[in-house]
């Protein structure tokens, strides 16, 4: 009998300290690590853009070998997801309910994270800065969810007063691709053309998997198109103006900050890419800005792959992941979702190699408050890939 | 009017890398009833041996592309030999499952040494440079397609028309037991067959790697010149190839007066009408099965 009662005490206790280490513990955090996840397509139609994830990476690397944040280290667990929504989906719920992903950062396209959104919503994970600039993360706004992306709609904006005002331009049309992310640059270009009593000449939708865009581009060529804005994979904006080229039509391309790596655009285009106007959401690659440089040496030098180019898309990954490691920083040792949300929405003109970032407390009715950067400039692709940069850092709500 | 020209020009000269895939469909499909799915991956595989002579070897283009050729032709034979004449008991269905199997390997090899990221094929032609007729265009680089095209098979029609090995390959598709008493060795026959056949698809992915260079980039080229070669009643290449520029028009058409939006789904439409109305595709007078 008095066996039996100590067995009853010992199982009480346990039972009562799994409930209590149940209570403080935060899922994907433990005394020595922080466990971060990240999609990115590493194959597929959209591959070009897998070296966002490989950024962020990198720069984990450089904080780790640095001593961590506040002597945890942080775990990131990256997958390739093809850019495919369903591989998305089944790769994030696989990581977040098999090893326990505290907060998610970056995650390539606008289509892969509608797909996981309401999954991490609702499960209270945080996400920060999805890598790209869809109205759909802030729109309404959700408390966990934290966009760094400057929306698709103001580089749209940006492009299309530049090409009115300064370049007097009348008549633009776009080729977008048919989906969440193309059809956000058509909003944001039709409502800033509204507002100087103009329309788009051509709309011209393209599928992701049309491997022939001659159609395409006689529409563009027929509605005699000054401006042609691309809002497309790289593949497809690159064919576009191959395409153009070829059919000797000759508009001025504006493209979104998704082609804006001119280096490889230049490469992979034979040349056929100089002149191209694009939207930059982060400081150049090259600039001398000296936090870019320490990236470029900590974080680049010493972890990339032999192979791999310190590019747009490279320091993209660790513009998405600088206000989720600044937010930790803040946080103290004691990390948890509630206090990582806390410090998120304390950042005011946060910068890092971005505009400046600033969140604010969650209200439902302001997508303003999960907007965390609005500011681009815009460059010209130059011979060699080089970038002229022909404007300041400018707001265009 | 000119549009409408343009249009026509414009389907046509797509349609000749179509009509390459197609062409090479049609040649294993012949003597083995097998569509290959792994079609475009093994020109893929061939571009890419291609492009590594060029740019990490440094090889001249004159030996290159030639040298690419080679290893397409060795890569048909040895996946032949070693994938699927080692299938026991093989059905069409197990055969096609095994093709789908390879296409899936053979990318998957690809981005794993080439890497995923987009790829600039050094080629003698610009795919940028085109030429004016009046107020018409067409890319040098088409134009090349289509010439080659056109040669392929002119040369697999005299091939098969009067080479002994073209001999073979027609008895062993009409008869294989019979051709086995009469002599030939229809395995190697078989084997032949898939390194012909990734030869005119290699060549397909190297006029279309200019354009486009990842690993991604066979898979569209494949299906439209699946979609040809249905048209054709698979088995007919003379049928494939003008399947293949009639779905290049048909494409260009459909998105310039219809939907581009739905302008890629035209290809699954056709194989699907042509495999409902006219199975033995379009110039076959009737249908025969096989018993």
């Amino acid at each position: 009998m008095k066996r039996n009662g100590l067995v009853l005490l010992l199982s009480g206790v346990i039972v009562l300290l799994g409930l209590v280490s149940g209570v403080t513990a935060e899922e994907g955090v433990t005394d020595t690590e922080i466990h971060i996840g990240q999609w990115g397509p590493q194959t597929g139609p959209a591959a070009a853009w897998g070296s966002v994830a490989r950024g962020t990476d990198a720069y984990f690397k450089m904080i780790n070998e640095r001593g961590g944040i506040h002597g945890r280290k942080l775990i990131h667990h990256m997958f390739d997801d093809a850019y495919n929504p369903a591989k998305t989906k089944a790769g994030v719920k696989e990581l977040q309910e098999g090893v326990g992903i505290f907060a998610w950062v970056g995650g390539v396209g606008t289509a892969p994270g509608l797909a996981v959104r309401d999954y991490l919503m609702e499960r209270g994970v945080p996400w920060v800065g999805p890598s790209a600039g869809s109205r759909h993360w802030i729109d309404p706004p959700y408390k966990y969810l934290f966009a760094v992306y400057p929306l698709y709609e103001i580089e749209a904006k940006t492009l299309c007063r530049y090409a009115v005002a300064n370049m007097g331009k009348k008549k633009i049309a776009i080729i977008y691709q048919n989906d969440d992310y193309g059809k956000n640059g058509l909003m944001g270009a039709k409502e800033e053309l509204a507002r100087s009593g103009l329309e788009l000449v051509a709309e011209v939708p393209v599928n992701l998997t049309d491997g022939d865009l001659k159609p395409h581009v006689m529409k563009l060529k027929k509605s005699e198109a000054e401006v042609v804005l691309l809002w497309t994979t790289v593949k497809h904006a690159l064919m576009t103006v191959g395409i153009s080229k070829a059919m000797r039509f000759t508009p001025q391309f504006m493209s979104t900050s998704t082609c804006s790596d001119f280096p490889l655009m230049m490469h992979i285009s034979k040349g056929a890419w100089e002149g191209v106007i694009a939207a930059s959401f982060g400081e150049l690659p090259d600039s001398d800005y000296p936090l870019m440089r320490t990236y470029k040496q900590e974080a680049f030098d010493q972890y990339a792959a032999k192979d791999e180019r310190w590019g747009v898309f490279y320091s993209a990954g660790i513009v998405w992941a600088e206000p989720l490691v600044e937010a930790i920083r803040r946080c103290g040792p004691d990390l948890t979702r509630e206090r990582l949300v806390q410090e998120l929405e304390g950042l005011r003109d946060f910068k890092g190699i971005s505009g400046n970032i600033s969140y604010y407390p969650f209200d439902p009715n302001d997508p303003g408050c999960r907007q965390g950067q609005r500011e681009v400039f815009l460059v010209q692709c130059l011979a060699g890939g080089k970038a002229k940069q022909l404007t300041d850092w400018a707001t265009i709500e | 009017m000119i549009d409408f020209i343009q249009m026509l020009i414009n389907g046509v000269a797509v349609g000749s890398s179509y009509a390459l895939l197609g062409i090479a469909m049609v040649i294993i499909y012949k003597t083995s009833e097998v569509p290959n799915f792994a079609q475009g991956e093994m020109a893929l595989i061939s571009t890419y041996v291609a492009y590594m002579l060029l740019e990490q070897y440094q090889f001249p283009s004159y030996m290159a592309f030639p040298l690419s050729l080679v290893f397409a032709v060795v890569l048909g034979c040895v996946l032949e030999f070693t994938v699927l004449r080692r299938a026991k008991a093989p059905s069409v269905l197990g055969m096609i499952i095994i093709t789908i199997g390879l296409e899936m390997i053979l990318m998957g090899l690809v981005s794993w040494k080439f890497g995923a990221e987009q790829k600039s094929m050094p080629f003698p032609i610009s795919p940028y440079d085109s030429v004016m007729f009046g107020d018409f265009f067409v890319s040098t680089l088409e134009i090349l397609t289509l010439v080659v095209a056109l040669c392929a098979m002119i040369v697999l029609f005299l091939f098969f028309r009067y080479s002994r090995l073209g001999m073979a390959m027609k008895a062993t598709q009409q008869n294989p037991v019979a051709a086995r008493i009469m002599g030939i060795r229809t395995r190697r026959i078989l084997m032949a067959t898939w390194g012909i056949s990734s030869l005119v698809g290699a060549s397909a992915g190297l006029l279309i790697s200019p354009v486009i260079m990842q690993p991604y980039m066979m898979w569209d080229p494949m299906l439209k010149g699946f979609a040809a070669a249905v048209m054709g009643g698979m088995t007919s290449l003379p049928g494939a190839v003008f399947g293949a520029y009639l779905l290049g028009i048909i494409e260009n058409l459909f998105g310039g007066y219809i939907s581009i939006e739905f302008k890629s789904v035209v290809a699954f439409v056709v194989i699907v009408l042509m495999l409902c109305i006219r199975p033995s595709g379009l110039f076959a007078r009737h249908y025969v099965k096989k018993v």
